[in-house]
């Protein structure tokens, strides 16, 4: 198992990531519902480990962090669905 | 090593599809676009005709390249803009976005530098397949409008085929405008 996606909030921000090329850090924290601090430190996480990738603008003199799915991301969440998966049919 | 067990990997899993299903990607395909190309091949197919049948005079063709320029600044500009101020842009979108750009662009690519074997209404008509094609493609992620834009400019290309040789290049501008920017200016209003 991906010791990092077995944490439900970041195994939901890539899940978020899955169907866009970019989302921004307030839209992942409200579909999520997390809290900026919490939601930062679990980014960190997945930019170490190059699971995301991080852009940093600013829009109307306002800071904006949007973040996209790498493809060592999008590998590391598919073998991690597929041994989800292949748990629960051992289980049953 | 951490491990789940049974009722945690089904959590786990369930989590994912509630997310997916909650995310499911819509294709928004920025109306105000199809309102500026659509006017734009539209104008420059009545121009071209205008001018192939010497009714108004040849320098009026440099209003030809003003508009390409016009149409294609504001595209950039305003896809940028839209770049910035978006909270989620799918792989659809980005897709669907790639598609327009090739379609509409190897289409000016064929009226301005392919005259030679595509002459008059033939360029005018390159440039109706090209949205047809876009406008298909969208109406292909389930866009009825886009799908009836489509239809139009089909319609109007087969209509120009059958219509007097003067009259060919005014069905086919009918079309963009309805088709391709009646298409656009339908997405403006949904959205708003």
């Amino acid at each position: 198992m991906d010791e990092l996606l077995l944490s439900k909030v970041r195994l939901g921000v890539v899940a978020e990531l899955l169907n866009f090329d970019w989302v921004t850090f307030s839209e992942l924290a409200r579909s999520l519902n997390v809290s900026n601090g919490n939601l930062g430190a679990h980014m960190s996480k997945l930019l170490d480990a190059a699971y995301v990738e991080e852009e940093k603008t600013f829009v109307n003199r306002r800071p904006l962090t949007r973040y996209r799915l790498t493809k060592r991301g999008r590998d590391a969440f598919s073998a991690h669905v597929s041994q989800l998966q292949a748990l629960l049919k051992e289980a049953t | 090593m951490e491990r789940l067990d049974a009722a945690q990997a089904r959590e786990h899993l369930d989590l994912i599809d509630r997310i997916l299903a909650e995310s499911q990607p819509r294709l928004c395909s920025g109306g105000e676009y199809f309102v500026v190309w659509g006017i734009a091949g539209a104008v420059i197919t009545v121009v071209g005709h205008l001018v192939g049948a010497g009714l108004v005079a040849a320098a009026v063709l440099w209003c030809v390249p003003a508009v390409l320029l016009a149409s294609a600044i504001f595209s950039v500009v305003r896809a940028r803009h839209r770049q910035q101020v978006v909270t989620r842009s799918s792989l659809v979108q980005r897709e669907f976005f790639n598609v327009l750009v090739v379609t509409l662009g190897l289409a000016v690519i064929v009226n301005v530098a392919v005259f030679r074997i595509f002459p008059g209404i033939a360029g005018a008509a390159i440039w109706s397949v090209a949205e047809a094609i876009v406008l298909f493609y969208i109406g292909l992620h389930g866009n009825r409008r886009a799908q009836m834009g489509g239809l139009i400019v089909v319609v109007s290309l087969i209509a120009a085929n059958f219509t007097a040789q003067n009259a060919a290049a005014y069905v086919l501008a009918a079309g963009m405008l309805v088709g391709f920017a009646g298409f656009g200016i339908g997405e403006l209003i949904a959205r708003d």
